[in-house]
């Protein structure tokens, strides 16, 4: 393995090649389905983290229906109020109803979230697998990753909103940089690695063709650890949003989105403390459910003994 | 191993190379210039050409960069635009202050995770899986200006224990007890996200491990689970947990930037924060290529380090 | 091979960490116990004061008064010649000692202090004015005075304690550059760019300045009024963050603070632990500017359905807390421009407003309102006004700029729309307004706003020799016509900014440019 190879092994439970074909000794008090699995999401920690993130979407949906008021709509006299019946948790420095901008905030969120973190995972899975097949697009690809790995998110975002403007495309472009060398370490590492198992080998010296390789023996197996990086960047994504709106170059005001609202809350907190609950509960709640996912499926890989 | 770094020299360069040229454009896109924040709001453009000229803003790219490129070669960074003072004394002062945040952080952050991960991954009893879950879940959720801002309310207004923010006015070196005061909040408020993402890769590779062969032997052997999981499975995961805490290091400067601020603490992430604002190209370029530096260095660092606690890699060796 | 690593042992770990947290609780100094700064002896004299700004000192900046890093140096430091009491423009001796203005109202001769000596111990002379208004007037310092500085034609100072300085025309304005040029040391100004060395004759001396930090400063024991000041010394900590301001201050680790936020200063001074400095007579306007060649705002009718639209006391209750009141015109109140009737023309009239957007009749695209987006006080009165316009018909989108492009598209008047910001200058000599503050600049502004007669009455009512005269004020009274019916800037509101100090503190004070006074602070036990 080369140097590189090395580094990548980033945050993949497991990503070492497997150690044979051994019983598998089952963890935990979760039966094992020898022969037949199903899917780790339907069940146990996954479906509740399933349901977790899918609470979190259904209320960014139906926020025209569950919100009070709409997320722009100044109140009159209402400045900075604390929580009441009326304003569940309150209002903020322009007189808005924060319950109504939480859950209208979801929906950047959620793009960012649901749109921006598997795009910059697939591209970032195309350039592993590119650069793992070819010795030219690997050296340009890892210079590529070491230099974007390399700057820091938040000064890579102050740049980018610097030139575009604020908004969340530019946030979301900043999430799509941040993981693209992340899955491309990943799925690059991965790759060899099934590489140089006796049965990928066997098959290559027997003269299957790349392709049939990388469909066949590959693909399954690096997808595995693609997707609990995947719930795991998920979780992370939301961060970056409440940190650059915290810099003051996040959403374009007056939008919400779960961080501004929770980076503009923390001004106001002696007036009125239950302005940052509300975008803290929901991002709690979607990150717990992302990694809750995350669990179920390396658990779920553990068990399969791979 | 001398001839592996060697080896690695040359790429190394071209990184940086091509970094410092990336730097140099990229910082000259973004509209806007150091002459008119100088300038100031009730300046006229005549004061702007005025300052531009002062600056050397008025020589042709080229000749800017291979000043600056030469100026970084000899070790002469020159003067800040606007910030103010000698660029290699803002960077000194600024690196003092960031480095022993962020190494505070780091032994805080692997200290929690070293307890924390085996603890998470050998523990049979749900309650406390539950809540190692739960307030790992919290640490990656908050942002850090928010823990930030609550650490500051609990224990620097309601109960005033520490200091709420800045560094000790007589210098960090002048007493460490004090300096270890100003440093705990920032430090544990900068180190909880590290910590929450090492325990939990620490518990899930701890957890895989325990499900290789030689685990079922040596507990049908009668040997205790925390002692298989202190003697042999962490042993064996911390290669590629120590190649975790590399990539993250990086992450850890990112969120330098939020937690110096909200802390008050003067190190390079306010700095350079600061900097890109205001447009003060020489000590923005000299910052970004000591980041991707340093970042270099410590893939390099987390790679020789990765091959002596695990024979099985050859530093080198074909693939 | 160790029976178990001992790094690994849960309960060595934990008892390292307890160790350590009752070695911090008992064996050592508490910082916070330190914090509470040394105490004053009981004639209140001696003592550090700890205090936090806001901004950073820009080097560059020096002669600009632009942030709070500048106006805390140059109060501590330097004096200037005059000095205006707050709440009047009339001048007062300071390091001059009387003047005579010629008949013609073109040669001003200023007697000088005897006995004042730069913190280097070299006498302070006639030739240290000349280079200070010379240094003032290079292009490269940006004084905002600086069109006045050269209209300085020559000095005479062959007396070192009198200086005549001749004017090319009569300046009304000549005493606000008084007022505001600090006098600097002419041996060691090469170290006010590289921010090494401040040299002035004010009542503290410059200690060191660490960037990004703090900056430091000690008695200056020379000071020419005796017994002068009471401090011995002054540590000023860079804090950027509004919040982390407050909680310094209310963990007790400074005693003065100029940066909170208007909310948090209302919220301090209510513990009546702190008490709220309003600086009045140290003025800001906040306004928001037309680009009167964009499609819309071209026409006469927008401009005054927006000035008539917006909600001036509601942004100045919500935003700025009250500090400050609602005006038309830029002017203060003490102010000898300032007239009652002229600043109620645009009253709140949203059904006035909504009439003028119909009678204009054409559609109207979106018009993009610009701020500078680091800056929550703009965010909000951007956020307020867009909603103000969108009520009657004008349709708005916020365009949050950070600082740098803001600034650049000021001063190169590149808005496609509108903007918010602060502008300053009117708290002086209403003329300074007209011929320095580059927004109602009459020769080039960031509003492509022309026109014969303002920039005729402006410069009439530069030109009086006297600016408090009847004469004067009748140019005034004509340059307010002029902007209330060009309306190229809509103003919102005369804002007065706040500093927060706690109750140990006494005696601070402040100049017309925010300029941080404490000759004659003290702090109590």
């Amino acid at each position: 393995m080369t140097d590189t190879t090395v580094a990548g092994a980033a945050a993949v439970p497991g990503s070492e090649p497997p150690s044979g074909d051994v019983p598998v000794i089952a963890a935990g008090n979760a039966p094992a389905f020898p022969g037949r699995r199903r899917t780790p999401l339907l069940r146990g920690r996954g479906l509740t983290g399933l349901i977790l993130v899918a609470a979190v979407i259904v209320a960014g949906v139906a926020a025209p229906l569950l919100a009070p008021y709409a997320p722009e709509e100044q109140i009159r006299n209402a400045n900075l109020l604390g929580p009441s019946w009326q304003h569940l948790l309150g209002t903020d420095e322009v007189n808005r109803d924060v319950l109504s901008r939480t859950l209208y905030g979801i929906r950047v969120d959620a793009l960012i979230v649901f749109i921006a973190v598997p795009a910059g995972a697939v591209l970032g899975s195309l350039a592993g697998v590119v650069s793992s097949q070819f010795a030219v697009a690997d050296v340009v690809t890892q210079r590529v990753f070491d230099v974007l790995l390399a700057f820091p998110a938040l000064i890579l975002a102050i740049g980018l909103t610097a030139v575009t403007g604020p908004g969340a495309v530019p946030i979301g472009v900043v999430v799509v940089a941040l993981e693209l060398p992340l899955f491309g370490r990943l799925v690059r590492t991965a790759t060899l690695a099934v590489r140089e198992l006796p049965f990928v080998r066997a098959a290559e010296a027997m003269g299957a063709p790349r392709s049939w390789v990388l469909r066949r023996h590959v693909l399954p197996n690096v997808a595995e650890p693609v997707l609990v990086q995947l719930a795991l960047s998920m979780s992370g994504a939301v961060f970056i949003d409440s940190a650059m709106n915290f810099i003051g170059i996040g959403v374009r005001p007056p939008t919400p989105s779960l961080g501004s609202v929770l980076a503009a809350s923390v001004a106001n907190l002696h007036s009125n403390p239950m302005y940052a609950v509300g975008p803290l509960i929901v991002i709690a709640v979607l990150v717990l459910g992302c990694q809750l996912i995350a669990q179920a499926l390396t658990a779920d890989r553990r068990r399969a003994g791979a | 191993m001398i001839r592996y770094l060697v080896r690695r020299l040359p790429s190394l360069a071209m990184v940086l190379g091509a970094a410092s040229l990336l730097i140099f454009g990229v910082i000259r896109l973004i509209p806007g210039d150091p002459a008119s924040i100088l300038a100031g709001p009730d300046a006229g453009p005549d004061t702007i050409a005025a300052i531009r000229h002062e600056l050397g803003l008025d020589q042709s790219l080229p000749a800017q960069y291979a000043h600056w490129l030469g100026g970084v070669l000899t070790w002469n960074l020159g003067r800040s635009y606007i910030i103010g003072g000698d660029i290699s004394s803002l960077l000194g002062a600024g690196a003092g202050n960031t480095v022993l945040l962020t190494s505070a952080s780091l032994v805080i952050a692997v200290a929690v995770a070293v307890i924390a991960g085996p603890l998470w991954a050998s523990t049979r009893r749900p309650w406390l899986e539950h809540l190692l879950t739960g307030v790992n879940t919290l640490a990656i959720a908050l942002p850090a200006f928010v823990t930030g801002v609550l650490l500051i309310l609990l224990l620097g207004v309601l109960l005033p224990v520490l200091p709420s923010g800045g560094v000790p006015p007589d210098g960090l070196l002048a007493d460490p007890t004090i300096t270890v005061q100003y440093l705990l909040m920032p430090a544990t408020c900068l180190a909880l996200p590290l910590a929450a993402v090492l325990a939990r890769y620490l518990a899930e590779s701890l957890r895989t491990e325990m499900s290789q062969p030689y685990v079922a032997t040596a507990l049908a052997a009668g040997v205790s689970r925390r002692r298989i999981v202190t003697r042999h499975a962490l042993r064996n995961v911390l290669p590629t947990s120590l190649t975790v805490l590399g990539l993250q290091i990086g992450t850890l400067l990112g969120g330098a930037v939020l937690v110096e601020t909200v802390f008050a603490w003067p190190g390079l992430g306010q700095l350079i924060e600061q900097a890109i604002i205001m447009r003060d190209y020489p000590v923005v370029q000299v910052l970004l290529l000591l980041s991707v530096g340093v970042f270099v260095v410590i893939q390099l660092l987390t790679d020789v380090v990765h091959a002596l606690l695990d024979p099985r890699i050859r530093l080198g060796g074909a693939r | 091979m160790p029976p178990m690593n001992p790094l690994l042992t849960r309960r060595s770990v934990l008892a390292g960490l307890g160790f350590t947290g009752a070695a911090l609780l008992t064996g050592c100094t508490s910082a916070v116990s330190l914090q509470a700064g040394s105490p004053a002896n009981e004639t209140s004299k001696g003592g550090t004061l700890r205090a936090g700004i806001g901004q950073d000192l820009i080097p560059g900046n020096f002669f600009t008064n632009s942030n709070s890093g500048i106006t805390t140096l140059i109060g501590l430091v330097y004096e200037g010649l005059i000095r205006y009491p707050n709440d009047r423009v009339a001048p007062t001796p300071r390091l001059a000692t009387s003047w005579q203005m010629s008949a013609d109202g073109r040669a001003l001769t200023l007697t000088l202090r005897q006995g004042v000596t730069f913190h280097t111990g070299r006498p302070f002379t006639s030739k240290d004015v000349e280079f200070s208004l010379r240094t003032y007037a290079e292009p490269v310092w940006n004084g905002q005075l600086r069109s006045t500085a050269a209209a300085i034609t020559s000095y005479d100072t062959s007396d070192p304690q009198k200086v005549v300085l001749h004017l090319a025309h009569p300046l009304g304005n000549i005493f606000d550059l008084l007022d505001t040029v600090p006098i600097v040391d002419s041996e060691t100004f090469d170290g006010v760019g590289t921010g090494r060395q401040y040299v002035g004759t004010g009542p503290f001396r410059f200690v060191s300045w660490t960037p990004n930090s703090q900056l430091r400063f000690a008695k200056n024991p020379k000071y020419w009024q005796p017994g002068l000041p009471y401090l011995d010394n002054v540590n000023v900590s860079v804090v950027p963050d509004p919040t982390s301001l407050t909680s310094q201050l209310r963990s007790g680790q400074i005693d003065y603070a100029y940066g909170n936020s208007y909310l948090d200063i209302e919220q301090l001074a209510a513990t009546k632990r702190f008490t709220k400095h309003q600086l009045a007579g140290a003025e800001q306007q906040i306004y928001v500017g037309t680009n009167i060649t964009a499609p819309a705002l071209s026409d006469i009718r927008v401009r005054q359905a927006i000035a008539y639209a917006i909600d001036r006391e509601r942004i100045m209750s919500e935003v700025f807390r009250n500090s400050g009141y609602a005006v038309n015109l830029p002017w203060p109140k003490y102010s000898n421009a300032y007239d009652a009737n002229k600043n109620t023309t645009y009253a709140l009239d949203t059904a006035k407003a909504s009439a003028l957007v119909k009678e204009y009749g054409k559609p109207i695209a979106e018009i993009p309102l610009a701020y500078s987006a680091q800056v929550p006080l703009y965010r909000q009165t951007a956020q307020i006004v867009q909603a103000n316009l969108q009520a009657v018909g004008i349709p708005v989108t916020l365009d949050p700029l950070d600082g740098a492009q803001f600034v650049k598209r000021l001063i190169g008047a590149e808005f496609p729309g509108m903007w918010t910001t602060f502008h300053s200058w009117a708290q002086y000599t209403p003329s300074t307004l007209t011929v320095s503050a580059y927004p109602f600049n009459a020769a080039k502004n960031s509003s492509h706003y022309s026109s014969a007669q303002y920039s005729s009455d402006a410069t009439q009512a530069w030109q009086v020799a006297d600016g408090g005269s009847e004469e004067a004020v009748g140019h005034y009274g004509r340059l307010s016509d002029d902007l209330l019916s060009a309306l190229f800037l809509i103003e919102i509101g005369v804002v007065q900014p706040q500093w927060v100090t706690s109750n140990r503190l006494r005696g601070v004070s402040y100049t017309k440019r925010q300029e941080l006074d404490l000759t004659r602070a003290a702090l109590s036990v």
